[in-house]
């Protein structure tokens, strides 16, 4: 009974009680099979010996939850929120208005603010700022300086509101809806406009930058070879030297 | 106490990413041994390893519990092995561990085990590796599910879609081949290995 599927079996142990018995039997009566039964177990041993190589595994499984439109859509957004914010910046620094009394040093900025800060101005014109820097504690600054930056930021808005299109609004309180968006249209196409030119500006300049830190980069690469090349000159003169030593000496020694 | 293979399953199905992740961390050395032993290739092992884990996550939807978690990783992770022999259109290499030198070996084994043991115990090592990529890949999937996995002749059955009787002959082939295969790249002599190699030298 020389079954080899029941031999394989006994040599991985992975047989029945009864098999492994009938076959325990048949081992003590058959050589052949004794010695294959020694030689599986020899190999067995060998295959023990094989491991596989150990690398870094560390997998996982990451689930990506941003959608697909929203890397599309994300740098557009983005510009325009930036684009947004200047002219938010723009507009409010047009209108800033600045308080420095018994209540502390405070910049108020926006068009809402506007109509208040003229009234007062209207209101006590030739008033100086006051300042109580003891009672205020909070910001030392010098009531000149602080009434010099009042009417440097005056002037700014007077010259801002001079402007043909300002203007415009000024002269004429009532517009048509039509009207308005037009001029809106118009004051953000401007602003578009000066941005562009802005942009492109910076990207010349910077193009500008960058070409000449090229050219002084590369005048110093060749100044650093010319160094290198004085100095291998300089050392093989040195080794020439040192030859005609070693030969004259040896010629000297003979 | 760690959660079982089927506990991690069904968080996994509920979304749970981290269970997922622990059968991961659970189960890719196996997946990676497995995949090293019948393809022989340590950057391949590591992409069908890989492969393996994407997939099943893929499917988790589909895994019903109707055999275990490992069983079902191993038949991806088999399906992946025979879609990369079929594609490369080449028989496994017998790649040897890089980078393993005789300190790094002394140090796993016994400190009885002199230097001429520890170079013999490589030197099979590798010889495994070249008979073992030398055989047909039923013959060697069945060795290694066998031999380095543990799993029962039923088991290996189940995952290759064979019956239980060509399990054991394939088994019974392969080891045949190995041994005349080991018996020719070994010397049998007092130096050629730790143990007599008995058994060699009638075939």
């Amino acid at each position: 009974m020389c079954n080899k599927e029941v031999l394989v079996a006994y040599v991985y142990d992975d047989i029945s009680d009864i098999d492994r018995g009938r076959f325990e039997r048949h081992l003590r009566e058959c050589a052949g099979c004794r010695d294959e039964v020694a030689a599986m177990r020899s190999v067995r041993a060998d295959l023990a010996v094989w491991t596989p190589s150990q690398p870094d595994l560390g997998f996982s499984i990451v689930q990506n939850r941003t959608p697909s439109w929203r890397a599309w859509w994300t740098p557009a957004f983005g510009l325009a929120a930036a684009a947004v914010l200047v002219l938010a910046a723009a507009s409010a620094l047009a209108h800033v208005e600045i308080s420095y009394g018994s209540s502390g040093f405070a910049i108020r900025t926006g068009w809402n603010q506007t109509a208040a800060l003229e009234a007062k101005a209207a209101a006590s014109p030739a008033t100086p700022v006051r300042a109580n820097v003891d009672e205020a504690h909070r910001v030392n600054v010098d009531a000149a300086m602080l009434a010099d930056m009042n009417r440097r930021l005056r002037n700014l808005e007077m010259a801002a509101r001079s402007s043909p299109i300002v203007q415009a609004s000024n002269t004429t309180p009532r517009l048509s809806d039509a009207e308005i968006l037009r001029r809106m249209s118009d004051l953000l196409a401007q602003s578009e406009s000066r941005q562009k030119q802005e942009l492109a500006l910076r990207i010349a300049q910077l193009a500008r930058d960058v070409d000449l830190q090229r050219v002084a980069d590369l005048s110093r690469v060749q100044q650093g070879f010319g160094r290198i090349d004085q100095m291998s000159a300089a050392e093989a003169a040195a080794h020439r030297e040192l030859a005609n030593y070693i030969l004259t000496s040896s010629k000297q020694q003979k | 106490m760690p959660s079982t293979d089927e506990e991690l399953v069904a968080r996994s199905m509920g979304g749970d990413l981290d269970s997922f992740n622990q059968l991961v961390l659970r189960w890719e050395r196996p997946i990676y041994a497995l995949a090293y032993r019948v393809i022989g290739r340590e950057e391949d092992a590591r992409d069908v390893c890989q492969e393996t884990f994407l997939r099943a996550f893929r499917a988790l939807k589909g895994f019903k519990g109707q055999a275990k978690f490992s069983s079902w990783l191993y038949r991806i992770a088999l399906n992946l092995c025979r879609d990369w022999m079929r594609r490369e259109r080449r028989t496994p290499v017998s790649q040897a561990p890089e980078g393993v030198d005789i300190v790094e070996l002394a140090g796993e084994t016994a400190p009885a085990e002199s230097i001429e043991d520890l170079v013999a115990r490589r030197e099979i090592g590798r010889a495994v590796a070249r008979a073992m990529a030398g055989l047909p890949e039923e013959q060697r999937t069945a060795i290694v599910l066998k031999e380095y996995h543990g799993l029962t002749f039923q088991e290996i059955a189940d995952l290759l879609d064979c019956p239980l009787s060509t399990v054991k002959t394939r088994l019974y082939q392969g080891l045949t081949v190995l041994r005349r295969q080991l018996a020719r790249e070994t010397v049998p002599n007092d130096t050629a290995g730790p143990r007599a190699r008995q058994g060699y030298e009638d075939v």
